[in-house]
């Protein structure tokens, strides 16, 4: 338990860290916190001198009767079940247990320098509602009725180094001061699990001397960032040293981890085009991504329904459309032979029918219309005709770009594709006349 | 149908902010009018499935090469007019099969990741939309002023 032994090295109380440990088990629902029982303990304190005894209550040698105790204390609630430390003792398969084991040893050694202080008491009250990463329990507990700190030693696996930015930044500094003396080679596995641990151990450890307020959200936040992160980060970022993993910690919820940061930006991207796709699709409002998909799909759906219906409706317009495709197609080779070196022509006679056209149209616009597509011509918008002519007149040398008339009170510009005999059409324009197409 | 490819082969210019409305009317058109010339009357249920072919050549042709699932329309144009294809089939979309359900309704999106895939269908989307605009009001147009 590397937290605990900082704490050691802090000079706060092994009290502290055990007390903590017992407070962090707490947190976690499957605590069996039960698994305090009394051989358990025995076997787990035989190596621990009897300085221990001063991390528990200042006022009970810390045995398991006190642990038992403060584990009651602190699981309000929760009865602690005396017949289950043979099963929480199964529930020591991680193999934090080892590392809890050795941060025990650890702990024992330099007891020396530590002394209980009032801290840790006030640190055991900080944490009593922490709710310290579930998913830790039974190791937790097992471990951590003996040890005291060892329930802390899953918590690396799953914290790693999540942990509130907020926190951890507010910790950081006094963390620090607490790291810088206690770099000492011994303590290699526990600066790991110490990394591992994440901000709201260290939160705490900081927070003892100064924040009293804050580890509750701390806690809370590194649970939850804790949760978030999963083991692999903890892995990660459990290869550092402490003041360096400081500076180089991750921001909350994310890793150092290539595999997670590649994820991450995946899944970035993917947020990003869902955005993109709620503005195109009606009735985005939807939050929930999956509601967004089936939006989506029903989208693009009725899109392409709209289009087949479309198709089909349109077979209504083939009679108006007939003739006017009929006339155009016989214009057509007349028209393309003509339309490449006589636009003047055309356009003559183009203006007889436009100022006809444009007359009729004051009077009724459907037998304009009608008159129209008589001749086999069509009204299109004048932005669409200078499009179509420029886009004919690219692909071809020789294609002409026919200048719209001067405005009349019916300007009127003919557009004709040499590479499409079929098109042709009466362009009505109520502006001023754009003479140059649109290049593109 | 091939009244679409060859004289407007050119790229996209704007990928990013989709097809011109303009090339994709022009298109069209002129992919209509061709239908209209070359089917008989009399099959009413043949020339609505050409002109919806030629609803999605026009779409594919504006938006380019650039985007995937315009290649697929292409590439599914011109193998259809070789052979008689399938229509695809259309999964419901249950809990699993949502990101297969848009697969299969984007063309080109089974051989996308979902990344990708959801680009895709954001640009399918705006073409999509763009051409039913415009065939919208084409129908309006010709309806109003017909005889």
């Amino acid at each position: 338990m590397q937290h605990g032994s900082r704490e050691v090295r802090g000079g706060m109380a092994a009290s502290a860290s055990a007390q903590m440990a017992l407070h962090d088990d707490h947190g976690s629902q499957q605590i069996q916190n039960p698994g305090l029982h009394d051989d358990f303990f025995d076997q787990m304190l035989s190596g621990l001198p009897s300085a221990w005894t001063d991390l528990g209550n200042p006022k009970s040698p810390w045995d398991a009767s006190a642990a038992q105790k403060l584990f009651r204390i602190d699981l309000a609630g929760k009865q602690p079940d005396e017949s289950q430390p043979e099963a929480a003792a199964e529930g020591l398969r991680y193999a934090s247990y080892e590392e809890a084991t050795m941060l025990a040893s650890r702990l024992s050694q330099s007891q020396g320098s530590g002394g209980s202080s009032p801290t840790g008491e006030a640190m055991m009250l900080q944490l009593n509602n922490h709710h310290i990463l579930p998913a830790v329990g039974r190791s937790q507990t097992a471990v951590g009725g003996g040890v005291g700190e060892s329930g802390l030693l899953p918590l690396p696996l799953t914290l790693g180094s999540g942990g509130a930015a907020d926190p951890r930044i507010i910790v950081e500094t006094p963390r620090d001061e607490m790291d810088r003396p206690y770099k000492s080679p011994d303590h290699n596995g526990g600066e790991e699990l110490y990394n591992g641990l994440g901000g709201s151990i260290r939160a705490a450890q900081a927070a003892t001397g100064q924040h009293f307020h804050h580890p509750q959200s701390y806690g809370g936040a590194a649970a939850s960032a804790g949760v978030g992160q999963g083991p692999a980060a903890s892995a990660s970022s459990g290869g550092g040293t402490p003041p360096q993993k400081q500076k180089v910690r991750a921001r909350r919820g994310q890793a150092t981890d290539p595999h997670s940061i590649a994820e991450r930006l995946r899944r970035e991207r993917i947020a990003e085009r869902m955005k993109a796709l709620q503005e195109l699709v009606p009735n985005a409002n939807k939050t929930d991504k999956a509601s967004m998909l089936d939006e989506i799909i029903d989208y693009v759906k009725f899109l392409q329904l709209q289009v087949k219906v479309l198709s089909m409706s349109r077979l209504g317009g083939a009679a108006a459309v007939a003739p006017l495709v009929a006339d155009i197609s016989t214009e057509g080779p007349g028209g393309r032979a003509g339309a490449n070196g006589a636009a003047a022509g055309n356009n003559d006679s183009l203006t007889v029918t436009e100022h006809r056209v444009a007359k009729m149209m004051e009077e009724d616009m459907g037998s304009a219309m009608q008159y129209l597509q008589g001749k086999g011509l069509c009204l299109m918008p004048i932005s669409l005709a200078s499009a179509i002519s420029s886009a004919a007149c690219r692909p071809s040398a020789g294609g002409l770009v026919p200048a719209p008339p001067p405005a009349t009170t019916s300007a009127a510009a003919a557009a004709e594709s040499p590479s499409s005999p079929s098109a042709s059409a009466l362009t009505v324009q109520s502006a001023a006349a754009d003479t140059t197409a649109p290049k593109r | 149908m091939d009244s679409e490819n060859s004289a407007c082969g050119n790229p996209n210019p704007n990928p990013t902010l989709g097809p011109s409305k303009l090339m994709l009317a022009f298109r069209f058109l002129r992919a209509l009018s061709l239908v209209h010339r070359t089917t008989p009357a009399s099959s009413r249920t043949c020339r609505g499935r050409r002109i919806e072919r030629a609803a999605y050549a026009s779409m594919a042709y504006s938006a380019g090469t650039g985007r995937g699932w315009s290649r697929a329309v292409l590439r599914r144009l011109h193998h259809r007019a070789r052979r008689r294809a399938v229509a695809p089939r259309r999964l419901s979309t249950t809990a699993g099969n949502r990101a297969e359900a848009l697969r299969q309704l984007v063309p080109g999106g089974a051989g996308m990741d979902y990344c990708t895939l959801l680009e895709e269908t954001a640009d399918y989307i705006k073409c999509l939309s763009m051409q039913v605009e415009l065939m919208q009001g084409i129908v309006d147009s010709s309806s109003s002023y017909g005889p």
